[in-house]
């Protein structure tokens, strides 16, 4: 099992408040790490570091170190690193063109994809992936902003999919959606597993359970427990994790 | 008695609410009235492509085919130097600049609204006017470049305004989501902020447009007033309103002349009205999306 990810010693603050302490954990290759906690607990900022989208707030600051294939993510290219670790937000983005546009768009203008069978090669991998084909390969031409909420996170997903990262950040993916896409978020999730290594902050403990190898449970900004999904919620080692993890508190 | 009261104020309140309706209307229809009756004596077709404004001459020629293009010539100045320099300043103070900063830059370009036209004519005509005769080695510094220059500075605090607003209602979600695909900050800025902006900004333009092709004191002062056709931007050009507002006062009330000046003041308004509702026209598409 190699480390994708492994976090040393990581503290953030906001204007001088700490919202996360001391933190060091790892990410497995080809794994889903959930990691669940009450709001406040440092999730998001926790994965917001990770593709250091927080080095645009200029309230931030932290100590510490990530590593991405054992190389510090803060000595690399912020461009490059996010185009390594994409990302995944609560409310589905699409921009406001049509469906094909907005997978070709960034790929395209980064350079990565030219000609337009490359192009038209890129949306049938990158919708496929994301199990999105089957229900748009009709409607290309479109706009993105006809589709249902589930639909566009799905988008979402190909877009990122589309310049092949190596890590997938997923911000409570499914907050806003319903049951249904929620189910099929998940499904693609754990197909996307054989390729990427993912990781999921989720306010359902349930979906944690249902689509993770391994759980993480925040606190405070601080890591109370952290083992695979299986034994964290049939036997968590610690009195609070099972409180939050059985609906107690959180 | 507080019942008549409520229905007087509220009549009040109707009636200055109509007022500018009303005003626009009465505007529009005297212009059209007395731009009517000239047309019926001079070919509307001869007006507007006639080379030749010779009001005074025995046989009075009122060609505004010059005047027009002058008009033209001056505003499409203004524009290509305004609006990139105007677009530019939005992004910075939406996108780049910090909060003390944007503060600051912001009411600063809101004052220049406040200089007063003849101010800006009068600091072109002492500053410009030489630079330009000396920096080009022309005749006269009195041109269409030295209008547009100081006619950009007139535009600009409409075209940042506008635009910035625009700029500033694209959902920070599209950023965030560019920046995490792996754009850098510019790459947003061009490809998603620009992009869904656009029709704001393009409103914008168009409002800084109306404002400059409306302007006289400044064109007055420092475009030269010679109704020829000019060959390029560095001639002498006289606008429409520079004519209305320079020989409205020698005609005779009534007189063909007088007629005749109201017909350009009805070109004009026509061609601001029409510049105002498309820039409406994309203000209506900025808030829709």
């Amino acid at each position: 099992m190699v480390d994708k990810i492994k976090v040393e010693n990581l503290s953030c603050y906001y204007n001088k408040k700490c919202v996360l302490e001391s933190l060091s954990i790892n990410v497995i290759q080809n794994e889903i790490l959930s990691i669940i906690g009450p709001s406040n607990s440092g999730k998001t900022t926790f994965l917001r570091t990770l593709n250091r989208m927080n080095d645009l707030d200029s309230i931030h600051s932290r100590k510490g170190e990530v590593y991405l294939d054992n190389n510090s993510i803060f000595d690399m290219d912020m461009e490059d690193l996010r185009r390594r670790i994409g990302m995944l937000f609560a409310m589905p983005t699409p921009l406001p063109m049509s469906i094909y546009e907005n997978i070709v768009y960034a790929p395209k203008r980064l350079g990565l994809i030219s000609k337009k069978p490359e192009q038209d090669a890129l949306v049938v991998r990158a919708l496929k992936d994301a199990s999105l084909w089957n229900e748009v390969k009709d409607r290309l031409k479109s706009s993105a902003m006809e589709m249902s909420g589930g639909q566009q996170q799905r988008l979402c997903i190909a877009r990122i999919l589309a310049i092949n990262p190596e890590v997938i950040l997923f911000d409570e993916p499914c907050s806003g959606l319903d049951p249904i896409s929620t189910a099929k978020i998940e499904e693609s999730m754990i197909e996307l597993k054989r390729k990427y290594t993912m990781v999921l902050v989720t306010n359902n403990v349930k979906q944690a359970s249902r689509v993770s190898d391994r759980t993480a449970f925040f606190l405070m900004g601080k890591i109370i427990e952290i083992d695979t999904t299986d034994k964290m919620f049939v036997s968590p080692k610690e009195r609070q994790t099972e409180d939050y993890i059985t609906g107690r508190f959180g | 008695m507080r019942k008549i009261v409520d229905t007087i104020i509220e009549k009040i309140i109707f009636l200055c609410g109509i007022s500018s309706v009303i005003f626009v209307i009465l505007i529009f229809s005297f212009l059209f009235i007395e731009s009517f009756v000239f047309f019926k004596d001079f070919s509307i077709i001869k007006f507007i492509t006639g080379r030749y404004w010779y009001p005074d001459s025995k046989l009075a020629l009122f060609g505004i085919f010059s005047l027009l293009v002058g008009s033209f010539l001056v505003t499409l100045g203004a524009c290509l130097i305004a609006v990139p320099i105007s677009i530019m300043t939005a992004l910075y103070i939406s996108e780049v600049a910090s909060k003390n900063v944007r503060d600051i830059l912001k009411s600063l370009v809101e004052l220049m609204v406040a200089i007063p036209s003849v101010v800006i004519g009068f600091i072109g005509m002492i500053v410009l006017v030489p630079c330009v005769k000396k920096l080009f080695n022309i005749p006269t510094g009195l041109t269409a470049f030295s209008g547009s220059v100081m006619l950009a500075f007139m535009a600009m605090p409409t075209i940042v305004t506008i635009s910035e607003d625009a700029i500033r209602s694209v959902p920070w979600q599209y950023k965030e989501g560019a920046l995490a695909l792996g754009a850098t900050k510019w790459q947003t800025m061009r490809w998603i902020v620009l992009k869904t902006a656009r029709p704001g900004i393009i409103a914008a333009t168009m409002l800084g447009i109306g404002r400059v092709i409306g302007e006289t004191m400044t064109v007055i002062m420092i475009t030269g007033n010679s109704s020829r056709i000019p060959h390029s931007i560095f001639e002498p050009v006289r606008t429409m309103t520079a004519v209305i507002a320079t020989e409205i006062g020698e005609t005779v009330n009534g007189s063909m002349h007088y007629k005749a000046l109201f017909s350009i003041g009805l070109v004009l308004f026509l061609i601001t009205f029409l510049i105002n509702f498309v820039a409406d026209l994309f203000l209506e598409k900025n808030k829709n999306k």
